[in-house]
């Protein structure tokens, strides 16, 4: 569970808030209950956000603008954020970038394409309303632009353009004078998300170029395509955010010479469609704080094949019932070997026991 | 009533069964399971500061017994509906820290984390295995003919009645195997490490009952100690009756280890129902057993919403007459005199019988 509610306190107060013999009156859980319970916004656990406009941005994509309780960290350009929202009595996770610069007001946005594997952002297109609350993570993540005046190559690709935008303002405000080129690939032009953000923001800042590939048109973007928007791309420092196979154009051991220094990326891979099925293939499985990664076939228990690979994870009753197993699942999907239900939602929690692999998996052991 | 035995087709069938069941009740699981939860911890914590409160400011006995009805009735809520079904993981699909079974600590002497070993994991695994499910008789009754008499078994009836008066004390204790420690099978130093847990949480327990509130009362803090040993008193008799009502039944059926071995997912449904049993009572009286007044459907799908069990019963009663299964369901006190009678009845050397194995000594 990544938004916990434990805030980091300091000395006396930590021992005051923790200590056993002050029961119950320092039970936090309790305290944040009769706290959200008079005011959502009062919440101590992670950060409340009221929703206070929606955009509709393309056919599958909205931007929600929020404003987060007061306590909020303000985040850096090019952060990401854990949104939870509560669907069905379940607490659901999903990580999005910023597409907004930090403001003074405080408000932040993020745009949201519409994936139908993902419950979160399907609920936050079809539920969620202005006035709304959500609960967020402090904001995370390193990609960030490096500071200095060197020329800058971002390079993104469907929604990886979200933190790019966030990028874009804050170097307009800070940073007029670099150079920076942006190349885009998106399907078609309907599909280009915050177009007109992008526009606006190049409209009147010379020192940005923005070119855009539209892959119904023109096919994927090549090398070629980036030597011939960018010719001084060897002395740019590049920033990727896109699928798995936009970063390695620049990134792979097998990409050409001549191409800029990759400062920061952030990948995402395609989307996975798990079968029940598929039993035989097998996967990588790592353990994420133990740092231990060993393969794993479908159609056996994780605890097992685990065991069969030298680890000693907790167990019990091996038949699922007890959850001495339980851990928490980052990413990817398993099987529930009882039911045959598949779980693919990121941060669940799965019993070692009686689920196999359906996909490379984060587990948090 | 004799044990049903099904053959290995008869409990795959069973099983399938019983899957399904599974299955069907759980899609329907969600937002309801998730408030009344969530209304039940509201419930505990109102009924906690209450009792706390009256035992606190009030000045007349009918302030005292209100503020220890209270408390004990929060106490009760809080192991029972709450704690037991949380740490059995019911609600881990909430994905909420507060009740996280591998997170949650219950407001009794036993640690959440003893309870989890012997309960989770010994006790509904083995489910009236004599001489491995250690829940059965807690190496201290004597309630089937296949357990030893001996000449201080006479003295049972006194042992559960002291029990039943200390039972949290009981259960707390039940992890750290004393009876190995006195067979000078443990080393002291074993036992103080074992026990270490215990000594932790058993003294925040008695600070918080009898040192904190009491202290905060000023002049009332007779009335608070008194009242908070009560209301103990009254959680434990509650909770022990209950517990003992699962089991130990005049129907309630045991196994061999050689009965339970290489058992199929079917024959240890079959084990679960038939060392089971059930209470019948209103909704209020369930939620007071925590659902355990469900202990056949619980012993089933333990990690399944308990409030959920009551919807199913009628379908499991139906499956179990279906397969010629003894389905034991009775109001509290023919099934808690039943108990007591088995107590009373095999203080005495009757049905002896030699184990054929070994009992494990766990």
């Amino acid at each position: 569970m990544p938004i916990s509610s434990s805030p980091a306190r300091k000395g006396w107060l930590r021992r005051v808030t923790r200590s056993r013999w002050l029961r119950p009156f320092n039970d936090a859980h309790a305290w944040e209950s009769v706290l959200s319970g008079l005011n959502p916004m009062w919440s101590r656990r992670g950060f409340a956000a009221r929703v206070i406009g929606i955009v509709d941005e393309t056919e599958d994509t909205k931007s929600f603008l929020l404003r987060p309780s007061r306590r909020w960290p303000q985040h850096l350009a090019g952060q990401h954020v854990v949104v939870e929202t509560e669907i069905e009595g379940r607490r659901l996770h999903r990580s999005f970038s910023i597409s907004s610069a930090p403001s003074a007001t405080g408000t932040i946005r993020i745009t949201v394409k519409l994936h139908a594997e993902s419950r979160v952002a399907r609920w936050m297109h079809a539920q969620l309303a202005i006035g709304g609350i959500v609960r967020l993570s402090a904001p995370a993540g390193q990609f960030i632009a490096p500071e200095g005046a060197n020329p800058l190559l971002l390079l993104s690709a469907g929604s990886g353009v979200t933190p790019i935008v966030a990028i874009l303002q804050d170097q307009k405000r800070r940073n007029p004078d670099r150079e920076i080129v942006l190349i885009h690939s998106c399907r078609r032009h309907s599909d280009w998300i915050l177009k007109d953000e992008i526009r606006a923001l190049a409209a009147d800042w010379p020192a940005l170029r923005v070119h855009v590939q539209f892959s119904s048109e023109g096919g994927r973007l090549d090398v070629t395509r980036l030597r011939l928007w960018a010719p001084q791309l060897a002395a740019m420092q590049a920033m990727v955010c896109g699928p798995t196979a936009l970063v390695d154009l620049l990134h792979s051991p097998g990409a050409p010479a001549g191409l800029p220094q990759v400062v920061m990326t952030e990948s995402y891979s395609g989307r996975v469609f798990p079968s029940a099925s598929g039993g035989e293939q097998s996967h990588p499985v790592h353990f994420e704080l133990t740092e231990h990664l060993f393969t794993a076939r479908g159609d056996r228990s994780l605890l097992e094949q685990a065991e069969l690979a030298g680890l000693k994870p907790a167990h019990g009753c091996r038949i699922g019932i007890c959850k001495s197993c339980q851990c928490l699942k980052r990413s990817g999907s398993v099987l529930d070997l009882r039911t045959g239900k598949i779980s693919s939602e990121p941060d669940e929690l799965i019993q070692l026991c009686i689920s196999a692999p359906r996909s490379a998996l984060n587990l948090a052991l | 009533m004799s044990k049903t035995i099904l053959n290995e087709t008869e409990l795959s069938a069973l099983q399938a069964e019983l899957d399904g069941v599974r299955d069907r009740i759980w899609a329907r699981v969600g937002q309801q399971d998730a408030d009344h939860i969530r209304k039940m911890v509201r419930r505990a914590r109102g009924s906690a500061m209450t009792g706390r409160g009256l035992l606190m400011f009030g000045f007349d006995p009918f302030t005292w017994v209100a503020g220890v009805l209270a408390l004990a009735h929060a106490k009760i809520l809080e192991n029972m509906e709450i704690g037991h079904n949380v740490l059995h993981g019911q609600y881990d699909w909430l994905n909420d820290e507060s009740l996280n079974s591998q997170t949650y600590e219950w407001d009794i002497v036993c640690t959440s984390q003893h309870w989890r070993r012997t309960h989770n994991q010994d006790h509904h695994n083995h489910t009236n295995i004599v001489g491995v499910d250690d829940d059965y008789g807690y190496g201290l009754l004597r309630l089937t003919g296949s357990q030893k008499w001996t000449w201080k078994t006479l003295f049972q009836p006194i042992w559960y009645a002291l029990l039943a008066i200390y039972f949290q004390w009981g259960v707390a204790i039940q992890d750290l195997k004393l009876g190995r420690w006195w067979k000078g099978r443990m080393s002291n130093q074993e036992l103080a490490q074992r026990a270490n847990p215990f000594m932790v949480k058993a003294r925040a327990q008695l600070v918080k009952d009898y040192v904190l509130f009491p202290i905060i009362g000023f002049w009332n803090w007779p009335r608070i100690v008194v009242g908070n040993a009560a209301a103990n008193l009254i959680r434990s008799l509650w909770t022990n009756a209950v517990i003992f009502c699962g089991h130990f039944t005049e129907h309630a059926q045991t196994y061999t280890k050689a009965e339970a071995a290489n058992e199929s997912r079917g024959g240890w449904y079959l084990r679960q129902i038939q060392g089971s049993s059930n209470l019948e009572g209103g909704r209020w009286f369930y939620l007071m057993t925590g659902h355990l007044s469900h202990q056949i459907e619980h012993h089933l799908f333990p990690d399944l919403p308990a409030p959920r069990y009551p919807e199913i019963a009628a379908e499991v009663r139906l499956i179990c007459e279906k397969y010629g299964i003894h389905y034991n369901s009775a109001g509290f006190w023919r099934q808690y005199s039943s108990v007591l009678w088995r107590i009373l009845k095999y203080a005495f050397p009757v049905e002896r019988r030699r184990v054929t194995t070994t009992p494990q000594i766990a």
